[in-house]
């Protein structure tokens, strides 16, 4: 259980975010949404103990504070938006690093296999042997997932839930791997995992999350489920849009939600 | 982006390891050793003088008895007393020199940082210059307290102040910039050389022959004692550095996510830049300033072995050592019975060699 209360964030004395209450619980996948620059990202940077913050965070029934950074590493594992590398790291090389903190939770001998089991999971079998600074934007985005993977492999350890920080996990990818990869992150909610995931499309959203919390000007708007929370009046208040939930297009306008897929 | 020369010549590998380089580098440490051992019985055998190291060897291993004693005593003079003691010295500077290159690139992320390059050399000059123009007047007391471990530590309290400047000028919330970095080398290593001008400008002449080699390099100055003084500070930095190899490799990924792996990342940072301080000044107090060892090394070798700290930093080790003994016997032998200031030598063969990676690396070091 990750429990926030009354964080606040300030950067060069503007507050970016301010005073916010969050929860993450094992079993399920929270979602961070709002509007750029509502203070999402810079939320998720205080929650990973990145940035200074005011208030309090509890990670798994101790306070984030007093925690080492390698004792933070093997209660949670970190994605950033976007990872770009010094050298040229081969895509296995960049997955190892995830064992680099050795509590993968894995069965004993099986952390040298791991490499290869999460790159398949993210679609990127084969990809081992490629230079990392080559691969496209979204394919590298992958390749941290798989690290990421690495880091937490087992969802529970020590009989404590582990937890997944996503930040724009599918921003950069097309919608198969869109789907996969929110795939992943229900599977390691049900295997008694937390996932605390910022996504912009309502759709998956909507699909993956069983709470979402809307973030607007760096303060909590909403929270809740999504049946709860997504309604025409708070998609207008948070994103500024007159959008309508739940109507379908006029006439024989295509369109395609991920909730179809079979 | 896709760049061939960082990406280097080898697209596919084997199947079942694929991706994975540690066998080959495992096998290039092993020739680098074995090449370390005939470099210097290269350096050992070759000279001004024609004192043969054959001879004494085998005086030595076969206990026999040469034709003319005292050509033998003379060989051996010259075997023990310069060449060995040169020898052992061209291998902890090379060594440290090349593994602080590799150390200074994973700490600031960038393939171009080197001690010579952005100042740290420069400020471990200025503190053993300061040591011996002013070490029998102003600096007496610090002379007389420390003895002959006074040059090799003012050399690295120089490169430590310099390094620490350098991090906190070209690196904001973890993102170092290669443009502040290089610039507030330029700016740092100007500061430093004006100041060494002054002490010049006020050395009497026989320090100012003490001082002739700073500014080149040399390894000619090599005695049993100078090893004595800076050989543990240098093998104690080198021993201390693969303990920072897992964090340096993480450390490529940007300072939030080695934190995030569980790196404490600012002991990373102040044990790799004391470290590298300490082997710079051990270094410089010893043989002046021997540029592009630290830049060519781990360049070289990353494109073999790829940039895995805990294979390159050894590696660099061992070849940084041959590479200087190499240098050491071209100098000694090239205008012999005179003898080349090193730096000139790395100089001459590293300085093209750095332009060729900027040539290559166009558009991915972004400037």
């Amino acid at each position: 259980m990750i429990e926030a209360r009354d964080i606040s964030v300030n950067i060069a004395g503007k507050r970016i975010v301010g005073g916010v209450d969050f929860e993450a619980r094992p079993g399920e996948v929270a979602a961070i949404v709002g509007p750029n620059g509502s203070g999402k990202t810079t939320f998720l940077k205080a929650l990973s103990g990145e940035l200074a913050y005011t208030g309090r965070v509890i990670l798994n029934g101790r306070d984030l504070s007093a925690m080492k950074p390698v004792e933070t590493a093997v209660h949670r594992a970190v994605l950033p938006q976007a990872t770009t590398l010094s050298f040229p790291f081969t895509v296995r090389e960049v997955v190892k690093l995830g064992l680099v903190g050795g509590r993968s939770g894995a069965l004993p001998g099986e952390d040298a296999r791991l490499p290869e089991r999460a790159l398949a999971r993210v679609d990127l079998d084969g990809f081992a042997g490629r230079f990392y600074q080559e691969l496209s934007g979204g394919e590298q985005q992958r390749v941290q997932l798989a690290r990421v993977l690495c880091q937490v492999w087992a969802p529970v350890l020590d009989g404590k839930p582990r937890y997944l920080f996503l930040d724009e996990p599918v921003s950069s990818l097309d919608i198969k791997h869109q789907l996969i990869i929110m795939n992943i992150a229900r599977d390691f909610a049900r295997r008694g995992g937390g996932v605390v995931a910022i996504l912009h499309d309502l759709n998956l959203t909507s699909m993956y999350a069983d709470r979402i919390f809307v973030m607007h000007r760096g303060r909590l708007a909403a929270t809740g489920s999504p049946q709860d929370v997504l309604s025409d009046e708070l998609i207008d208040k948070v994103f500024d849009c007159r959008l309508r939930v739940g109507v379908l297009p006029a006439g024989n306008m295509p369109f395609v939600l991920p909730q179809s897929a079979a | 982006m896709v760049d061939q020369s960082i990406a280097g010549p080898v697209k596919v590998m084997a199947n079942a390891s694929e991706g994975d380089r540690s066998g080959r580098a495992r096998i290039v440490i092993l020739l680098l050793c074995l090449g370390l051992v005939a470099a210097a019985l290269l350096s050992l055998t070759s000279g001004a003088s024609d004192a043969s190291a054959v001879n004494v060897l085998s005086d030595w291993l076969l206990g026999a008895v040469p034709n003319d004693a005292a050509l033998s005593a003379r060989d051996s003079l010259i075997v023990y007393d310069i060449r060995l003691p040169r020898i052992i010295l061209g291998m902890l500077v090379g060594a440290a020199l090349a593994v602080s290159g590799a150390v200074m690139q994973g700490l600031f992320r960038n393939p171009l940082a080197d001690p010579g390059l952005i100042g740290v050399s420069a400020g471990s000059s200025l503190g053993a210059v300061a040591v011996i123009v002013l070490g029998t007047t102003v600096l007496a007391p610090v002379t007389a307290l420390f003895g002959t471990l006074a040059l090799p530590l003012a050399a690295f309290f120089g490169g430590l102040a310099t390094t620490l400047v350098l991090y906190q000028v070209a690196t904001r919330r973890g993102q170092t910039s290669v443009a502040a970095m290089l610039l507030a080398g330029i700016a740092l290593a100007a500061l430093a050389m004006a100041l060494t001008g002054i002490l010049i400008f006020m050395a009497d002449d026989r320090q100012l022959r003490d001082l002739t080699f700073w500014s080149l390099g040399s390894l000619g100055g090599a005695t049993w004692a100078k090893i004595g003084s800076v050989g543990p500070i240098i093998i104690l930095a080198l021993a201390a550095m693969p303990f920072l190899a897992r964090g340096l490799n993480a450390l490529a990924l940007g300072e939030a996510t080695a934190g995030h792996l569980g790196i404490p990342v600012q002991r990373l940072k102040y044990t790799a830049i004391i470290g590298v301080s300490a082997a710079v000044g051990a270094s410089v107090a010893v043989s002046g300033g021997i540029g592009f060892v630290g830049i060519v090394v781990p360049h070289l070798l990353r494109l073999l072995i790829g940039p895995d700290n805990r294979y390159l930093l050894p590696a660099s080790a061992l070849l940084g050592a041959s590479l200087l003994l190499l240098a050491d016997a071209v100098a000694r032998t090239i205008v012999a019975p005179a003898e080349l200031p090193i730096g000139i030598v790395t100089a001459i063969a590293g300085a093209p060699f750095f332009l060729w990676i900027l040539l290559r690396k166009r558009g991915v070091v972004d400037l």
